[in-house]
């Protein structure tokens, strides 16, 4: 066991990223990402890690950077939210489609207008198709243990994608919760220096990057990257394995499944309000209400088949979201949990639940509130309303 | 050895067939920069006349003998910063990081990331060559085109008559980011360019080298083919584009033009200027003189290159 | 679909060239009677066309030449001129 200390949810993507020692750390400040930034800026100029650091005039440039540091061999780290990602978009895909692996922490925010600063999940979820692994952590523990397995997971040969480590912005960016820091010899052991070279600018090695490309072998790449994109299924279940045998701490892969077994129906959550969620699920247990709850973990591959499974025998599921969908008057996970059962769809009462936006809270009676609308419809199945989780 | 005994033995590691217009001044531009910068080079071509003429290649063949990108229209010099910050940890500062981008890449939407990279003083060389326009989309007007231009996008028309604005000076812009060196450059005036590309390379390994050339463009000027060098001379000599450089914060003017002759002259066989108005002529006039004389109050010394 | 992994789009298959010559309507030719050796045409050639060849001389090459005609319009000496392609035969 490492050591224990406390410290926010920046921190804990800060000493993860330092703990897996990026040659470059490139970045613009931004609510509520900022301290992440800082922190290792301190690290860089006190000399405690060996990585270089370039604060750049825009976050268009810190990944413009990183795409340059990624296709010269090097390992990147960056981190933002909201209107940075949004700026940031045109190299972001970039980045995936020249299958950089590189890792980036996004301290999720809503997008304006109106204006707003606080949390949400609208920014990752509005960048969900552009090539990049997506996954969420619940806390501070998960941001930090996530940061490092993202770079085993990018880097892996039959992967080579960069990775979004998403969390909460201000509920996991600014709160305090206890963290088991990993040992950096661990670490070492666990993560190895760098060694993709797929795609590489070296005059020993000269190769044009990104010729232009007619779109019959365009479409090649594509195929390949969904391909990838697939396999990376396997592989996040593999690096948990793995990171359980070095750790001792284990995520359950693509979902969590809490209190599934013989729940008649469930709830779904994506990051920090799955707290607020196991509390519910708990409280109703206490109720005798059969309720479980699935914790949806990536997003980026969308783990279909374990949905499936973990659907299997169920009455019904609501999918709560901190984000939403204009085309369909729901949230856009709820789109793809409903696709991915489309199979038994028939049989099973379903609704999409938003909340949390604009930093708004998720409380316990929200969630109490979604699970009692929910078993009040398991009986005509079918897509109920969207549920709206504002202030009662 | 003189300039041109260096370029009869350096290299050539473009392409021989691209696809870039005949006469054109960003092909003869590219193909010197990247003969003097030879095969320990990185290269990127943003979007833009040379970066769509096959020169990054085709599918999986190549169109360089050297690792060439092309990055995005607007991030050149930040991608390379990541490659130059690369190369440094790795113990290799001895490579040449080096683009050659166009105007529309470098003054307009490129300039937020040049303007960064040029701050942080990333050891790159920056090659603009300027052609006064989005060429290689149809020859649309950007912030360098001058005054009164025919583009397509400040077309003849019966209320406005081609562009409404003077340019960008973007080269004097640029020296102010303190940079390691800065210069103009014209392929008419081959000797100068010929040595302030080779001091571009060796100020690049200790800080942001920027050099603007004047790259004329038969296709969407409008003048025949085989005139491109004999425009690019007037352009010196008109003082339209004066050749100086900044080392060691000390501005010099490269070409010590005793007897200017007029814009009159320069713009005559040009056609995007066939309908240039006497005030447009005057203005563009003013201005260039304007600028000369703070160029000449600048510069320490009249030491010509050639 | 091929053996080859599509991972990053990579070149890296020889060089991609295109047939300039093709383009040209005028040939330049040089009068080796009036050439002073000077190497200026050399210097403006877009297309690195003109070589110093193993006699130590200028040489036009018509591979790639797109028959701009800067080199005939720099050639202090006037040496240089442009002849109207004839046949379909682009040397
Ligand atoms: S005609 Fe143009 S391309 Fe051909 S040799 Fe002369 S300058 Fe070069
Ligand atoms: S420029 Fe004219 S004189 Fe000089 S080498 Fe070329 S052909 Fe000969």
């Amino acid at each position: 066991m490492g050591e224990i200390k406390a410290m926010t949810g920046n921190t804990a993507a800060a000493v993860g990223a330092a703990l897996s020692r990026p040659d470059v750390i490139a970045a613009y400040p931004i609510t509520p990402q900022s301290s992440v930034v800082e922190y290792l800026s301190d690290l860089v100029h006190n000399g405690s890690i060996a990585s270089t650091l370039v604060a750049t005039e825009s976050e268009h440039s810190a990944m413009s950077v990183l795409q340059g540091v990624a296709s010269a061999g090097g390992r990147a780290f960056t981190a933002t939210s909201s209107q940075g990602l949004a700026f940031m978009y045109e190299p972001y895909y970039q980045m995936s489609t020249m299958r950089l692996p590189m890792v980036m922490a996004l301290v999720t925010r809503e997008m304006i207008s109106p204006c707003t600063v606080w949390g949400g999940q609208q920014d990752a979820m509005s960048v969900r198709d552009a090539g990049w692994i997506q996954l969420y952590a619940e806390n501070n523990q998960e941001i930090m243990d996530m940061i490092i397995q993202g770079y085993l997971l990018s880097e892996h040969k039959d992967v080579l994608m960069p990775v979004n480590v998403c969390y909460d912005g201000f509920y996991l960016s600014h709160l305090v919760e206890r963290v088991d820091i990993p040992e950096q010899s661990k670490v070492d052991a666990f993560l190895p220096a760098v060694s993709f070279d797929h795609v590489v600018l070296d005059p020993l090695r000269p190769m044009a990057v990104d010729s232009l490309t007619s779109g019959e072998v365009l479409m090649r790449y594509r195929m390949s990257h969904l391909e990838a994109m697939q396999k990376t299924l396997d592989v996040l279940e593999e690096v948990d394995e793995k990171f359980y045998a070095a750790f001792g701490r284990k995520y359950g892969g693509a979902i969590e499944e809490y209190r599934c077994e013989d729940a008649e129906f469930v709830i779904l959550t994506i990051g920090a309000m799955t707290g607020t969620a196991r509390d519910a699920v708990d409280y109703c247990r206490d109720n005798g209400t059969k309720v479980g709850l699935i914790k949806l973990r990536y997003t980026r591959p969308f783990p279909q088949q374990r949905l499936i499974k973990a659907l299997a025998g169920k009455k019904g599921f609501a999918v709560i979201e901190k984000s939403v969908c204009y085309g369909w008057n729901t949230g856009p996970m709820y789109v793809e949990t409903r696709s991915a059962v489309s199979e038994t769809l028939s049989g099973l009462s379903h609704f999409s639940a938003i909340g949390g936006l604009g930093g708004a809270d998720i409380s316990l009676n929200h969630m109490i509130s979604v699970i009692d609308t929910l078993q009040a419809s398991l009986n005509t199945p079918g897509q109920k309303q969207t549920l709206w989780l504002v202030k009662e | 050895m003189n300039y041109i005994q260096t370029l009869r033995t350096a290299k050539d590691v473009v392409t021989p067939g691209m696809s870039a217009c005949q006469g054109c001044g960003a092909e003869l531009i590219l193909r010197r920069v990247l003969q003097l910068a030879g095969q320990n080079t990185i290269v990127c071509v943003p979007p833009g006349c040379l970066g769509g003429s096959g020169v990054v290649g085709w599918d999986y063949q190549t169109g360089m003998e050297i690792p060439v990108h092309i990055p995005l229209l607007t991030n050149t010099a930040s991608y390379l910063s990541g490659v130059s910050r690369m190369y440094q940890r790795k113990g290799r500062g001895d490579v040449n990081i080096v683009c050659v981008a166009g105007d529309g890449a470098t003054a307009d939407g490129g300039f937020q990331s040049l303007s960064g990279a040029a701050e942080r003083n990333e050891k790159i060389l920056y090659i603009c060559y300027d052609n006064e326009g989005y060429m290689n989309t149809g020859f649309q007007r950007s912030s360098t085109t001058t005054l009164g231009s025919h583009t397509s996008t400040t077309p003849l028309g019966s209320v406005i008559s081609g562009k409404e604005q003077q340019q960008k000076y973007l080269p004097l812009i640029m020296s102010m980011h303190n940079l390691s060196y800065c210069a103009t450059a014209s392929p008419s005036h081959m000797a100068d360019m010929v040595a302030k590309i080779e001091k571009g390379l060796a100020w690049s390994k200790e800080g942001f080298a920027y050099i603007h050339m004047f790259s004329p463009c038969p296709t969407g000027w409008l003048y025949d083919i085989d005139q491109g060098i004999q425009i690019a001379r007037k352009a010196v000599q008109s003082n339209f584009f004066p050749l100086w450089e900044m080392e060691n914060r000390k501005y010099r003017m490269t070409y010590d033009n005793k007897k200017p002759i007029s814009i009159a002259d320069f713009v005559k066989d040009i056609g995007k200027f066939r309908d240039l108005s006497e005030q447009d002529l005057a203005a563009i006039q003013s201005m260039v003189d304007d600028r000369y004389e703070k160029l000449k109050k600048l510069s320490s010394e009249a030491d010509c290159n050639e | 679909m091929s053996e080859r992994k599509h991972i990053s789009p990579i070149g890296q298959e020889g060089l991609y060239v295109l047939d300039t010559a093709s383009w040209r309507t005028h040939r330049p030719v040089m009068d080796k009677n009036t050439c002073v050796e000077c190497g200026i045409c050399l210097s403006y050639c877009p297309v690195n066309s003109i070589i110093f060849n193993d006699e130590n001389k200028y040489e036009i090459t018509y591979n790639y030449c797109k028959g701009c005609g800067i080199c005939a319009v720099e050639c202090p000496k006037k040496s240089i001129s442009m002849v109207a392609e004839g046949g379909e035969d682009h040397g």
